[in-house]
């Protein structure tokens, strides 16, 4: 019963993951299922474990798995193991230790934005004459979409100004709730990974130009 | 703390054989699940992850780029598997289904059938299908990723993927 | 790194050490009040967990499944962005490695594999540390560089620009101007090869011939510090 029925161009690019027109139901939902199954499948698949380390290194090495001269150990990094350790040592294995092992990993990564603790004013704009509301949602606003709501002004020009952070900021705007659009103006356009896209602007110490 | 193949690769070479450890557990959690993937049976993919270590530490002074022992390795690995696959194709009957269990949801007898039907689906492509949807869609790497490690060009792997794809689509729409 | 060893090893030396594991209660509630459903937020903390037990930082997963919910992206997706993306971090790590020796810094990883996901290669990354004046600020290089290039440039004339800019000695926040001063010499009518060739100059008002002074909203701040000599108007470093 197999009608071969290829998926089209669109679908395809959904299936990689980047933005793309629309498509037929049945290749989105084909599509989904697709995803679905893989993901199911993914999920059962696991890499070898330790043990193959170790088979492998009693094959490789002459003497027996795991000798080590101790001066060796002594000089080098190592990962951590229950073995009896010399005062001196200590000292500086708790501080490797510690440093490793800090709050979510080597060290917190604040969202997309660099090291700097100024904030400068940036301003967002976007023309919709025809909503009732537009939100910005973005890194800055951790993706929440009721922090930032948008003023209305006249035109049909919907404006917001904000402290930002120096660095880099993904958003889009969010029209009535539902529809999210990217801004035109701002320094990029980039996948979100998802099939969508975030626009990305690049806060310096003098703001932000956009055209 | 962590060393850079590069530099491991050069230690093993200087005669320091136990640091071929920290290569293996590196690629044994980066490519283990394209392996298991590849071959279809997890033991027959442990064996020929193993084979394929003990391969390249024997070969090791023949890796002409240190620093891209990743992509060397790979080739080593995905030959390996190859070999395992074919050694151990038995009848695959591509149309059996899963059977049922009763004790477990809807939801997750769904999700082990589809996640079998991937499985069955895998042994119908050709292997350079299996390798570039295994690579992209179990290990979800992106097409240059793929081309680096591969060496084969973007276009062709888009090629091996779609193909794949709508061979998978037409095991997974079999069900209905 | 074993969480288990590091307990038996705190317990032997009698050291109160907090090890990874235990921070994932943090990131569990993070995900829990954002409304993810209990099956994702398990699987997304396993993925942060892995990504920590390899030296990765999780942060940006978990930004990314946060962001993934809130655009109610299916969650199987959600999950196949965040392994794709543990993977990048891997290969940034690796390349931060070599250009730069010794652990590391999260925000460094993070860049770097968003940069490698936009299109710049490993070496490139690599330089990009490499010619860093601090090891913090190859962040904001490898964002900037990132940023250059999805506005047009070339990868290699972007990763130009930044070392370039590194090399005069501009601070981590000047670089950060690039993307709005190559924004600008766009309205102007530039194009991205241009922009790469005026900002290698330091010449940013340079807009064409005959156009006469630095238009009002190009912000100064590329060129020679002061005392390198005359390039042509007013800048401050």
């Amino acid at each position: 019963m197999s009608d071969d029925r290829p998926f089209s161009p669109e679908a395809h690019t959904y299936l990689d993951g980047a933005p793309t027109g629309p498509m037929s139901e049945t290749d989105r939902s084909d599509a989904d299922r697709l995803l679905r199954a893989t993901e199911a499948y993914a999920a059962r698949v696991s890499a070898p474990g330790a043990g193959l380390t170790d088979a492998v290194m009693e094959r490789v090495e002459r003497r027996g798995a795991g000798r080590q001269p101790v001066w060796r150990w002594v000089f080098e990094p190592q990962p951590v193991r229950l073995r009896p350790i010399w005062a001196p040592i200590t000292a500086a294995l708790l501080l490797v230790l510690w440093l490793a092992v800090g709050s979510r990993g080597p060290e917190p990564t604040p969202p997309a934005v660099t090291a700097g603790v100024d904030t400068v004013f940036v301003q967002f704009r976007l023309v919709a004459p025809e909503a009732s509301a537009v939100s910005l949602v973005g890194s800055f606003s951790e993706w929440r979409s009721d922090l930032y709501t948008m003023d209305r002004q006249d035109g049909g020009v919907w404006s917001l100004t904000l402290p930002l952070a120096l660095g880099e900021h993904h958003y889009q705007f969010v029209v009535d709730g539902q529809r999210w659009i990217p801004d035109p103006t701002a320094h990029a356009q980039v996948d979100d990974g998802f099939g969508g896209t975030n626009s990305v602007i690049v806060v310096g110490p003098r703001g932000v130009v956009r055209s | 703390m962590e060393a850079s193949d590069g530099s491991v690769v050069r230690e093993v070479l200087a005669g320091d054989a136990e640091r071929y450890r920290i290569l293996v557990d590196r690629y044994r959690e980066r490519f283990g699940r394209y392996a298991v993937a590849l071959v279809g049976d997890p033991d027959l993919a442990a064996d020929a992850v193993q084979e394929a270590f003990v391969k390249a530490y024997h070969g090791l002074a023949t890796c002409r780029d240190p620093d891209r022992f990743g992509s060397w390795f790979f080739r080593i690995l995905t030959n390996q598997c190859h070999d395992a696959r074919d050694r151990a194709r038995s009848t695959e009957d591509v149309s059996r289904l899963p059977l049922a269990a009763s004790d477990r949801t809807d939801a997750e007898v769904d999700r082990a059938e589809l996640a079998e039907l991937i499985e069955h689906g895998l042994a119908t492509l050709t292997e350079e299908q299996r390798e570039a949807f295994v690579l992209k869609h179990v290990e979800g790497r992106t097409y240059e990723q793929i081309a680096a490690l591969t060496g084969v060009g973007v276009d062709a792997l888009k090629m091996r993927v779609h193909r794949a794809r709508d061979t998978l689509r037409t095991v997974l729409g079999e069900q209905l | 790194m074993n969480a288990i060893r590091h307990l038996a090893l705190a317990t032997l030396l009698g050291v109160v050490v907090t090890p990874a594991w235990a921070q994932q209660p943090d990131i569990r509630a993070t995900l829990e009040a954002r409304g993810l459903p209990a099956e994702l937020v398990a699987d997304v903390t396993a993925a942060a967990s892995d990504a920590m037990a390899q030296g990765l930082p999780a942060d940006p997963l978990v930004d990314k499944a946060i962001e993934g919910w809130a655009k109610r992206v299916p969650a199987p997706r959600i999950l196949a962005v965040i392994r794709q993306f543990r993977l990048q971090l891997f290969d940034a790590r690796q390349a931060v490695q070599r250009g730069r020796g010794g652990e590391p810094l999260g925000t460094v990883v993070a860049a770097g594999a968003e940069a490698m996901g936009r299109g710049l290669t490993a070496e490139q990354v690599e330089t990009i540390v490499r010619a860093a004046p601090r090891p913090e600020s190859s962040a904001p290089g490898l964002r900037v560089a990132a940023a250059l290039t999805a506005q047009g440039l070339t990868s290699d004339q972007a990763v130009e620009v930044v070392i370039d800019a590194m090399r005069r000695g501009h601070t981590d926040a000047q670089l950060l101007d690039l993307p709005s001063v190559a924004r600008a010499m766009h309205a102007r009518g530039l194009g991205p090869s241009q922009i790469g060739q005026q900002m290698l100059r330091g010449n940013p008002q340079g807009v064409g011939r005959g156009l006469g002074n630095r238009p009002s909203d190009v912000p100064p701040g590329l060129g020679p510090p002061p005392g390198k000599g005359n390039q042509g108007s007013s800048k401050r470093p």
